[in-house]
């Protein structure tokens, strides 16, 4: 009988399994997987990272030198293939078996490429050689590699760092503010459909005889809430599933701190959101007047989001504070730039303040409207208006 | 026991209930009549709490009507409404899990109900596919899946044939025990004078008449026919009744004291055959007429 107490549990129950009962939800679920599939895939099959390079050597000091090489790489950039003698040498490298050859030569060694050697990979095998001989040459002067190398360290600093290179965290921030965009309008309409049908199907007037109007409100809220947010865990399983699976798995590092911070702005954000949807449903009589009654809310995604991918770093910053608009823009700058701590605590109090209120404001506005089923309504109408 | 007291509702300038009060007795079924418009649907949404009074309460054991009370209850609205596109099953499991049951409870109970209804083996089917009699039956369904404490019915055999009429009626008596007061208004009053122990008569937003219906309609009569061969134009000059109409052999005349009839009936045998005597009595439609007017 625990219904009985929480009847918008039920709401959010039947809300939920409505929804992944219904076609549509599921192709559209299905095709956005595959296209984040696909933006996972594609550059990691571009940027050609199938593994690491092969380098055809025929004798243990060229194994040395390319161990070296990778090592300095850091990791796994090359691999030692050995073959018979120069002419096996040749022949892998003519057919593509390996990248190169490092073969030895009159005084140290030649690299043995087909039409071109990429500069890099040159670059990599030359610098390893050189150390390789310089080390074997100190040894027999009695000293150790580490009394060779003492003192010649460069490491690099940066007076501002960026976590990420610019192209990149355009990309990241255009990204995630799509992920909302895309999530908050896309629920946001079935949340608004799902209202008008029940008007329409007059069921309306069974539920309110049975729970108050607020439960239907919060249960629809928090169904949708629920599902929004298990698709995008579900996207970000694949994502992740898919980066492991192509050696990308660096860029984890850099996203995986901010993640928290994403899920709370966005269960903020579209929980507001949310709360105007059902009403722009509950204002309309007809799934037609939804074009209308559901614009302001379509105004209160867009602007913002195309402020968030369009505007320069200084508007971005004042955009990542006003609510809504922080929920696309703040995760993103938390991502691609140093923002101090106090700044995302802030805007998450500002959103957490707005959320309250359009929810309250909704729910009042809701309770108003959602029995009136002659016409139309508008806003300010609404407002106006008196409880039934 | 419902009690409806004094509730008034004003829609701007219009009144369209203006102090109406009745009660719905447990165990009997209350006919709820009145033209379009009269507020009736007004008065039962407002029982139900989707429509709030301008003044006036509805009071269900002697106290004001609560929220919890309220859920235990039973609604048909006039404007039918189920989720088109849900499962008739899912459906009604819902509806009985929104109005307080446990699950298993809320399933036992619908297809206890589908099967009564005969839709036993449409139980997976989106309600939309069904006939409108069909739905119009999951609709009765979802007012009774939960045991309800009390019935509001809302016009609930307004486009159903005679047999399903008929086999609705059988599932409200064999669901609804003694304690269940039930009121369903309707604008057939033959079906209203077959089914209903009491009545209630509204007009533009007033209580016009209440009562039990053999009180309004069938009650002892003082009105009495006679059909004879030849003109009963005699009549007017017998003393003790009063005519009210006489048209060749057929006359209609109030008695005006005791056993007056029986001399009449002598009197009208010694004339020649009589064809029919009796009381006259007075069809509901009468009583709906005469009290709307």
């Amino acid at each position: 009988m625990n219904s009985l107490d929480r009847p918008w549990v039920l709401i959010a129950e039947r809300e939920i399994t409505t929804k992944l009962r219904d076609k549509t939800f599921i192709g559209s679920t299905l095709v956005m997987l595959l296209i984040v599939i696909a933006a996972v895939l594609i550059p990691a099959v571009l940027a050609g990272k199938g593994g690491p390079d092969k380098i055809a050597v025929i004798d243990d000091s060229g194994v040395k030198v390319v161990q070296q090489a990778s090592t300095t790489a850091g990791g796994d950039g090359f691999e030692a293939t050995r073959v018979a003698d120069r002419a096996a040498a040749e022949k892998a490298v003519t057919e593509g078996d390996v990248k190169a050859a490092l073969l030895p030569g009159t005084d140290g060694y030649v690299v043995l490429g087909k039409d071109r050697v990429d500069s890099s990979l040159e670059g990599a095998l030359r610098e390893a050689a050189a150390a390789v001989g310089t080390e074997a040459n100190a040894a027999k002067a009695g000293l150790s590699p580490a009394e060779l190398h003492a003192g010649t360290k460069v490491s690099l600093e940066l007076l501002t760092p960026g976590p990420l290179p610019d192209v990149v965290s355009d990309f990241v921030n255009i990204g995630l503010a799509l992920v909302f965009y895309m999530t908050a309008l896309g629920f946001g309409m079935m949340i608004a459909q799902s209202v008008v049908q029940e008007k329409e199907s007059r069921v309306v007037e069974i539920l309110a005889a049975a729970v108050p109007i607020r439960s239907l409100l919060w249960g629809k809220v928090l169904g949708n809430t629920v599902l929004a947010l298990s698709q995008i865990v579900l996207i970000a399983g694949v994502s992740l599933i898919g980066l492991l699976a192509t050696d990308q798995a660096d860029i984890l590092e850099v996203v995986a701190p901010v993640a928290g911070w994403f899920v709370v702005f966005f269960v903020l954000g579209f929980v507001a959101l949310a709360g105007l949807w059902a009403v722009a449903g509950s204002l309309a009589t007809r799934q037609e007047d939804l074009g209308s009654t559901t614009l302001p809310g379509q105004m209160i995604l867009m602007i913002p989001f195309f402020f968030s991918v369009f505007a320069g770093s200084s508007a971005k910053t004042v955009a990542s504070f006003v609510p809504i608009a922080s929920s696309m823009s703040m995760p993103g700058r938390m991502l691609t730039e140093d923002v101090p701590l106090w700044q995302p605590l802030v805007a998450i109090a500002l959103l957490l303040a707005t959320t309250v209120l359009i929810v309250r404001m909704g729910a009042r506005l809701y309770e108003r409207t959602l029995l009136q089923t002659g016409r139309r309504l508008g806003y300010r109408e609404a407002l106006a208006l008196k409880t039934s | 026991m419902l009690r409806v007291e004094g509730l008034t509702r004003r829609f701007g300038d219009h009144l369209a209930l203006d102090d109406v009060t009745f009660d719905v007795v447990p165990g009997r079924m209350t006919g709820f009549v009145g033209a379009n418009g009269a507020g009736k649907t007004t008065t039962m949404r407002i029982i139900l709490g989707v429509l709030a009074a301008t003044a006036g309460q509805v009071r269900w054991q002697g106290e004001p009507l609560t929220q919890e009370v309220r859920r235990d209850f039973g609604y048909m609205p006039e404007e039918r409404g189920l989720y088109p596109k849900m499962k008739i099953r899912d459906q009604l499991v819902f509806f009985g899990r929104l109005h307080g049951l446990s699950a298993e409870r809320a399933l036992e109970r619908t297809e206890k109900l589908l099967e009564r209804l005969g839709l036993a083996e449409r139980a997976n089917d989106v309600l939309e596919t069904l006939s409108l009699g069909n739905q119009q039956r999951v609709q009765i369904a979802a007012a009774l899946v939960h045991e309800p404490i009390a019935l509001v019915l809302d016009e609930p055999f307004s486009g159903l044939d005679p047999l399903a009429v008929d086999a609705m009626v059988d599932l409200l008596r064999e669901e609804v025990t003694p304690e269940v007061p039930v009121l369903f208004s309707s604008h057939q009053l033959d079906l209203v004078e077959r089914l209903c122990d009491d009545l209630v008569v509204l007009s533009r937003g007033k209580v016009v008449a209440a009562g039990a219906v053999a009180e309004l309609a069938a009650g002892p009569t003082t009105t009495y026919r006679l059909m004879v061969d030849g003109d009963a134009g005699w009549l007017r000059d017998m003393p003790g009744i009063q005519v009210r109409d006489v048209a060749g052999g057929t006359a209609l005349f109030d008695v005006l004291d005791g056993a007056v009839e029986q001399r009449i009936l002598h009197e009208a045998l010694s004339r020649g055959p009589v064809r029919e005597f009796g009381p006259e009595r007075v069809a509901l439609s009468d009583v709906f007429r005469e009290a709307t007017r």
